[in-house]
């Protein structure tokens, strides 16, 4: 009278196997469940049960245990439904064990039978390695891309046990693979009229992985711009695109119909967002962040210094190492998050403008640079001044150039990189800045002056380095040296907030 | 025995006092006779009986701050901050403000004030100001200096602290500020220095006490001190509702000359100059034309300094003129140089560095030779 059915349940993104043993004993009818489940595992017993009943068939009217193993874990989620209840009727003989053995069963139960799909199936259908599994129906996609073994696909309880006792076979539901429809409609960069240097900014920051600060009025553009670095990017090759479809999976963000994330996500979260929404956590179920979803693609932060300071500081590790870790008590989780953040700002609160037209106070220019931290700053490889599109620029016309263009520089750009190097520019060490982006005499003194006259810190200094060796790859330069027309262009690219007195000092 | 300034002093540093109060307190009686009044110590006679009866809160705010303030203390205080105090009536209370309709009835001073017997011309304008202000500020502040002119002006950031960092390039200069707060209260912080160098090399005159911090409505009533106490009033740039145009009606309704600099209609820091020189203001377009009206010899002035930066090439110089008129974007640049975005951004990256050109978020403004004190 006893049977240990596979499953899984989603801890962060992560799927992790779990054995549900059932025992169905003789004793007063009662149902324990063991193994640290929270709240939503416990109300399973309720599904499960009127679940089992209205599809026609017996609840046992015995002690019934349920230990989900390993016991020491914490877990959580309703995706344990359907392996309780297969676990109940195979203890008490409704279904032969036989017909159980290395099959999963993963999916929530309806009190009518029915199978719903839950978050995360495709990290868990991952964690149930080469064993078939059963899967909802509107699951089947983001299974099939992760399964080792077969997936099988049911619609409901009655149906699976018809199957389970040998009296069907396994129903055919259209389930098939849609075929990739190319890459997804993004907005294109041709919409963008004028605006020569952000579009560059955002061709370098693409082409060499450069976290991209704008810096402009309202109304310049930003948020136009840093929507379009997506579709610049390349799409993601097979592992990193995995990855992602785990995470969104977990997050339960609509995969798309080949059911794998190719292309890169583009993820904005409002200004208002909490520190644990963006970075990831929760007390309970620990939940990936924005950093999380952005994960191969683009994190724009419109509004930067809008964001709450300790929000914005939350950011650093993650930026730092591409990962996130969460600890919390007896939990300890890692996130991935290697993401390319874009963000817009003002110059100062009034919205600023040409030298001499910001009305802002003193106090209010100090406090609004005090916003976004020294340490976040230095982060941003570009800092692109961007300024309202001339009148010119906006009535004419003429389409900007397509970012279907730009996506081949870019392409090529990264392959240059990654031949020479292995890593993106922005990965370079100090170290091998002398080896692949060497200076010439005259890019030389250009630095020296700026760094002579406190224009340039040391961290700015290595910053302008990098750029200028992505924007020496775009131009399909292969040299380990960069030219000074691409220090020149890379020194454009720090737009500082010091304002009216002389004594501030730039980065 | 307590000095009679002392009590001056002291009743100067009164919560709601104004000027009109305290002259009035001061009218016909002796200091110590008005300390008495004001603390509540006598009877108040009229108009003083009438002020109490109408503002209820205004004696017991009085007693409270003579209680605050005893005479003695005060002046140990401004002897502590080396500030003298001068009544209207002492010798060395300035000639130019004896006869004004709303004379401060003492000033607290750090330095000297008979450099106030030279010639004074005022430098204002806008705190927010941009570069080409604050150079401008500078070459006159320094040309003037040269001239042996008193500049004054009032240390607050941009315009002002620029003419005075002006002038004080001058070794022989004597400038004076007439400040809003204490004048042993520098205000902004970062000027604190500069504040330093002027009370050393001239004076700094202020209304308040030593210790009165900086309040807005202190700084209008300043600006009229400093129109009060100049010969010509040079406004350089100024917003179209700035402190500095207060500076200028009071300049205006007290005889004294006002220019102003000319600048860009689409310049948001000229739109005050700009107007001041439709209402009739004279244009300050080069120190000439300021001397000229003081009367003073005009053969040495716009004598420059020597500059020591590299000249640029014919290209160049068109750059740096484009962004002399007003700040340039790069992108506005290249479009008026006709090149490429790259050869612009070399060439604006060679003229940063020959010190022609400075970036602030993505504008671009020329730097003159006075940039070192701007």
């Amino acid at each position: 009278m006893f049977a240990s059915v596979p499953s899984a349940v989603l801890f962060c993104a992560e799927g992790h196997l779990i054995h549900v043993e059932v025992q169905v004993s003789a004793g007063l009818p009662g149902f324990s469940l063991v193994g640290l489940p929270d709240l939503s595992i416990r109300e399973s017993r309720d599904r499960a049960r009127a679940a089992v009943l209205s599809s026609g068939l017996p609840w046992p009217k015995h002690k019934i245990t349920v230990n989900l193993a390993p016991s020491g874990d914490r877990k959580a989620g309703s995706g344990l439904d359907l392996a309780i209840a297969i676990g109940v009727l195979a203890a008490s003989d409704v279904i032969p064990s036989g017909s159980i053995e290395a099959t999963a069963f993963i999916g929530e139960l309806g009190l009518d039978g029915s199978l719903r799909p839950v978050n995360g199936v495709a990290p868990m259908v991952g964690a149930v390695g080469e064993r078939d599994v059963v899967v909802p129906i509107a699951s089947a996609i983001e299974a099939h891309v992760v399964a080792l073994g077969r997936v099988r696909v049911v619609a409901n309880l009655a149906e699976l046990v018809d199957v389970l006792c040998g009296e069907a076979p396994w129903p055919d539901h259209d389930t098939a693979e849609r075929p990739e429809t190319g890459r997804r409609p993004s907005p294109d960069l041709a919409d963008v009229q004028g605006q020569p240097i952000a579009r560059h900014a955002l061709e370098i920051s693409a082409a060499g992985g450069h976290h991209t600060l704008f810096v402009g009025p309202p109304g310049a553009g930003k948020t136009m711009l840093a929507s379009r670095l997506p579709g610049l990017l390349p799409s993601l090759d097979r592992d990193r695109a995995l990855e992602v479809t785990m995470v969104h999976s977990a997050s339960g963000i609509p995969l798309p119909p080949g059911g794998l994330v190719r292309e890169p996500p583009f993820r904005a979260p409002h200004h208002t967002t909490s520190q644990i929404a963006l970075v990831g956590g929760g007390s309970q179920n620990i939940r990936p962040g924005e950093v999380s979803i952005a994960h191969g693609g683009v994190l724009f932060m419109d509004e930067l210094a809008e964001f709450a300071p300790s929000v914005l500081d939350g950011l650093r590790q993650p930026l730092e190492s591409r990962l996130v870790h969460v600890y919390r008590t007896g939990i300890r989780a890692v996130l991935p998050a290697d993401f390319l953040l874009v963000a817009a700002m003002n110059p100062c609160p009034c919205g600023g403008g040409a030298p001499g037209a910001c009305l802002c106070g003193d106090a209010v220019l100090h406090r609004y640079a005090r916003r976004v931290s020294g340490p976040l700053l230095d982060r941003f490889d570009l800092r692109v001044p961007v300024h309202r599109p001339a009148v010119d620029d906006l009535l004419v016309n003429e389409p900007g150039e397509a970012s279907a263009i730009v996506a081949v520089r870019v392409r090529d750009a990264r392959r240059l990189a990654t031949e020479r190097q292995g890593c993106l520019n922005s990965a370079l060490g100090v170290d091998r800045l002398d080896h692949v982006a060497g200076l010439d005499t005259g890019s030389t003194a250009l630095l020296r002056h700026e760094l002579e006259h406190d224009r340039l810190s040391g961290r700015g200094y290595h910053r302008i380095r990098r750029v200028a060796r992505t924007i020496a790859d775009l131009r399909g330069h292969v040299e380990p040296t960069v030219d000074e027309c691409d220090v020149a262009m890379a020194l454009r690219f720090r737009a500082t907030f010091a304002r009216s007195e002389p004594t501030g000092r730039a980065a | 025995m307590i000095a009679p300034a002392a009590f001056v002093a002291s009743l100067a540093g009164f919560d709601r006092m104004t000027t009109n109060r305290l002259s009035g307190l001061l009218a016909h009686r002796s200091p110590e006779q008005a300390f008495a009044v004001a603390a509540g110590a006598c009877p108040a006679p009229e108009p003083f009986a009438t002020l109490f009866a109408r503002e209820r809160e205004l004696a017991a705010d009085w007693k409270r701050s003579a209680a605050r303030r005893p005479p003695d203390e005060v002046w140990r205080q401004c002897l502590d901050a080396g500030v003298e105090v001068v009544v209207a009536g002492d010798p060395s209370y300035p000639v130019a403000l004896l006869d004004d309709p709303r004379r401060p009835p003492a000033l607290f001073v750090r330095g000297d004030l008979g450099v106030l017997d030279g010639r004074r011309v005022g430098i204002v304008g806008t705190r927010n100001a941009t570069q080409r202000g604050r150079e401008t500020a500078a070459r006159f502040g320094y040309e003037l200096a040269q001239e042996g002119v008193v500049v004054v002006s009032g240390l607050a950031k941009g315009i002002d602290g620029a003419a005075h960092r002006g002038a004080l390039a001058v070794d022989e200069a004597r400038p004076v500020a007439v400040v809003g707060t204490g004048p042993d209260r520098p205000y902004p912080a970062q000027h604190a220095q500069l504040w330093e160098r002027v009370a050393t090399r001239g004076a700094v005159v202020s209304e308040w006490p030593p210790g009165t911090a900086p309040d807005a409505f202190r700084f209008p009533l300043r600006n009229r001190i400093l129109a009060a106490l100049v010969e010509v009033l040079v406004v350089v740039e100024s917003r179209e509702r700035g402190g500095s145009l207060i500076t200028a009606r009071e300049a205006a309704e007290r005889g004294v000359e006002v220019f102003a600099v000319p600048g860009a209609l689409q310049s948001r820091a000229a739109l005050g100059t700009n107007k001041l020189l439709c209402d009739g203001a004279a244009p300050a377009t080069e120190t000439a034309d300021i001397l000229m009206a003081l009367g003073l010899d005009r053969r040495r002035a716009g004598r420059r300094r020597h500059d020591p930066r590299a000249l640029p090439g014919a290209d160049d110089r068109r750059l740096i003129d484009a962004c002399r008129s007003e700040p340039r974007t790069l992108e506005a640049l290249a479009l008026h140089s006709g090149g490429s975005l790259v050869d612009t951004a070399m060439a604006v990256a060679r003229l940063e560095h020959g010190g022609w050109l400075r970036e602030t978020t993505g504008w671009f403004e020329a730097v003159d030779d006075w940039a070192d004190l701007a």
